[in-house]
């Protein structure tokens, strides 16, 4: 009997161990290429780094209005911030590699899956990074032109624009990544149909007055009430 | 260059005429009679010249009207005055544009007739009399000089940004004193006219360039002779208040686009000199006496303070910024805007407009509630001063151009490192 249980227990040892075995050039495969991958995202951002310095890019970034891109970096520099975000997304994709190397139904599908969303996650980036950039010109566009008119809510269109945009950027990128679902649809017809009512009211009570003016102007034809000293500019 | 704008009946005219000595432009005139009175005023100005010579009349207005048009004599040396009609500009074009356009047209067709002088008349179409023909057009053909530069008897609430910032900016710029550097009335040589002709030719495929606003300029940079004449009155369009920013953003876009054009030029030029005048100075009419209002000025400047702080930002120095909030908290009374401020503002949007630090309209159009700033900052100082010291205002603001020239300079060739 005794005889007996030592077999088995070779049996599962040898087993256990050639199952393991099976494993090691997996477990070789991810290190090489975890160590690899490593490699090639501290050389790229090492160029990337020095590329982006050379460019003036923490300047330029304030400059094409994404001053706030500097507070959430680290160090306050959006360069370490996109370099550093562009080595772990390579040491990522090599963590991947180095997974579906593994001979196993479950790493692999997750390796396919992932795979898979990765277009779906550009386009949402994509839209995100588009939406914020035309929210913050359209925002400045009708900040200048509302001073320029003399509206004392100037500010207050200006920033009902951005997030407006910013909102339907956000609720597209998040469709786009099937996060949500309905939810995500009822509050953004929410929130949008929140800020144009809060808009149109802030906007309608504060200028009724130059909404008439505009109009008698309209109809008689006479220069603007606002100022009509004379002056001339040329 | 622009001669798909000319009607062929036009076209074959010129190409009939084969040369002239002058051609005359007058901009803006909408009535069909108005031609054979320009044609009319044409005659009494080649009477009064030295020599018999040959006219060219181009008016804007679409109406082609045979009955000026005369045969072409045999001899091409014989006295005449042709006719041209060009089509009115388009619906959606600004006045400036229009302006610039028809001048372009004016000019192609002064190259295609090789014409000796050129006189163009864009204010108001009353504003084309015998007279100012003939002061735009007489230094050009008996003294020599290759652009005669309008100079306004003006109210010293007129020409603001003529004041405030382009003749100021040009003098310092290219050293030479104009009242009015974009006219828009000017008198050219033939020499000249091919010059920007040429200029215009070569950078055809760049961006397009104000040709009101590089004339002056052009005659400065290839060391032409300039002069300024004394037209009198300029009848003027009521000032347009709801429409300041466009007309800023226009205005200022064209002289900066100049300015970055001619930056290698312009960097070695020190001081200013003053040009010949010809005529005598009119005597304006007595103003009224009732002051500017300046509150309605104050209050943009004051909205603009509070709220385009971060545009600003993006262009000014945290100096100028800090000045501006200072300005903005004065009461009515009290407000001045420093001149050396004023002129470093310029300066910086200048540098902001070449560097494209943001968008290039945006830059343009926050420039207005500084700029009625200054008017109110000007009228205040100016409500019971005489004409004479309005002259040595606009002396004092010259020279601070020309002081803080060191500071563009500076800051044009190391926008990065002289941050003060």
């Amino acid at each position: 009997m005794w005889e007996q249980v030592g077999q088995a227990l070779r049996l599962s040892m040898t087993k256990m161990l050639s199952q393991l075995a099976s494993l090691l050039p997996g477990i070789v495969a991810l290190l090489t290429a975890l160590v690899i991958s490593v490699m090639i995202a501290w050389a790229l951002s090492a160029i990337l780094r020095r590329s982006l310095a050379r460019f003036d890019f923490d300047r330029r970034v304030a400059h094409w209005g994404f001053p706030a891109l500097a507070e959430w970096s680290p160090a306050s520099s959006p360069t370490l911030l996109v370099t550093r975000a562009i080595a772990w997304i390579i040491v990522f994709m090599g963590f991947l590699i180095g997974i579906s190397a593994f001979d196993g139904a479950l790493p692999s599908q997750f390796v396919v899956r992932l795979f898979a969303y990765l277009p779906d996650l550009m386009t949402a980036i994509v839209v995100f990074v588009a939406g914020s950039i035309i929210a913050r010109f359209l925002a400045r566009s009708v900040l200048i032109g509302a001073v320029n008119m003399n509206l004392q809510y100037a500010r207050l269109l200006s920033v009902g624009v951005k997030w407006l945009v910013t909102v339907l950027a956000v609720t597209i990128a998040l469709e786009r990544l099937g996060i949500g679902g309905g939810i995500i649809r009822l509050a953004f017809g929410i929130l949008f149909g929140g800020i144009v009512l809060a808009l149109a009211l802030a906007v309608g009570l504060g200028s009724k007055e130059l909404v008439s003016r505009s109009l008698d102007r309209e109809t008689n034809k006479t220069p603007s009430a606002g100022m009509k000293e004379p002056v001339g500019h040329l | 260059m622009e001669l798909d704008a000319i009607p062929q009946p036009e076209l074959e005219q010129i190409d009939r005429i084969g040369g002239a000595d002058l051609v005359i432009g007058i901009i803006g005139s909408e009535r069909p009679e108005q031609n054979d009175s320009a044609a009319g005023m044409v005659r009494e100005v080649l009477a009064e010249l030295s020599k018999p010579l040959r006219a060219m009349v181009v008016c804007n207005n679409g109406t082609h009207s045979p009955a000026a048009v005369p045969e072409v004599p045999e001899d091409s040396q014989s006295p005449a005055v042709f006719f041209c009609s060009l089509p009115p500009p388009a619906p959606g074009e600004t006045p400036q544009h229009g302006i610039s356009n028809a001048y372009r047209t004016i000019f192609t067709v002064g190259g295609k007739l090789a014409v000796r002088a050129c006189c163009v008349i864009a204010s108001r179409p009353e504003n084309a009399t015998p007279g100012w023909i003939h002061r735009l057009v007489q230094p050009v053909l008996d003294l020599g000089f290759d652009l005669v530069a309008p100079c306004y008897t003006r109210q010293k609430m007129e020409g603001l940004l003529n004041r405030s910032v382009l003749a100021p900016l040009h003098g310092a710029l290219y050293g030479q004193r104009l009242q009015n550097p974009m006219g828009p009335d000017f008198g050219l040589s033939g020499k000249l006219l091919q010059r920007i002709l040429a200029q215009y030719s070569a950078r055809r495929r760049g961006p397009e360039r104000s040709l009101l606003a590089s004339i002056a300029p052009a005659a400065a940079f290839n060391g032409f002779q300039v002069c300024e004449s004394q037209l009198g009155v300029r009848h003027q369009s009521p000032t347009d208040w709801d429409n300041l920013s466009s007309l800023l953003s226009e205005i200022l876009g064209a002289a900066f686009f100049e300015m970055e054009a001619r930056a290698a030029h312009w960097q070695s030029i020190r001081g200013s000199q003053t040009l010949p005048r010809f005529g005598q100075p009119e005597v304006p009419s007595p103003e009224n006496a009732t002051p500017v209002d300046v509150h309605g000025m104050l209050q943009s400047f004051r909205l603009g303070a509070q709220n385009l702080q971060d545009v600003w930002g993006l262009i000014l120095p945290p100096t100028s910024l800090l000045e501006l909030r200072r300005l903005s908290r004065l009461t009515d009374d009290q407000f001045r805007f420093p001149d050396q401020l004023w002129v470093r503002i310029i300066y910086d949007f200048a540098l902001g407009y070449r560097l494209q630090t943001i968008s290039r309209d945006h830059l343009l159009r926050s420039i207005t509630p500084l700029y009625l700033g200054w008017i109110a900052s000007y009228a205040l100082e100016m409500q019971t001063a005489g004409l004479a010291e309005v002259d040595s205002r606009s002396e004092l603001l010259s020279k601070a151009y020309e002081d803080n020239k060191s500071y563009l300079v500076s800051r044009w060739r190391w926008p990065d490192r002289f941050n003060p």
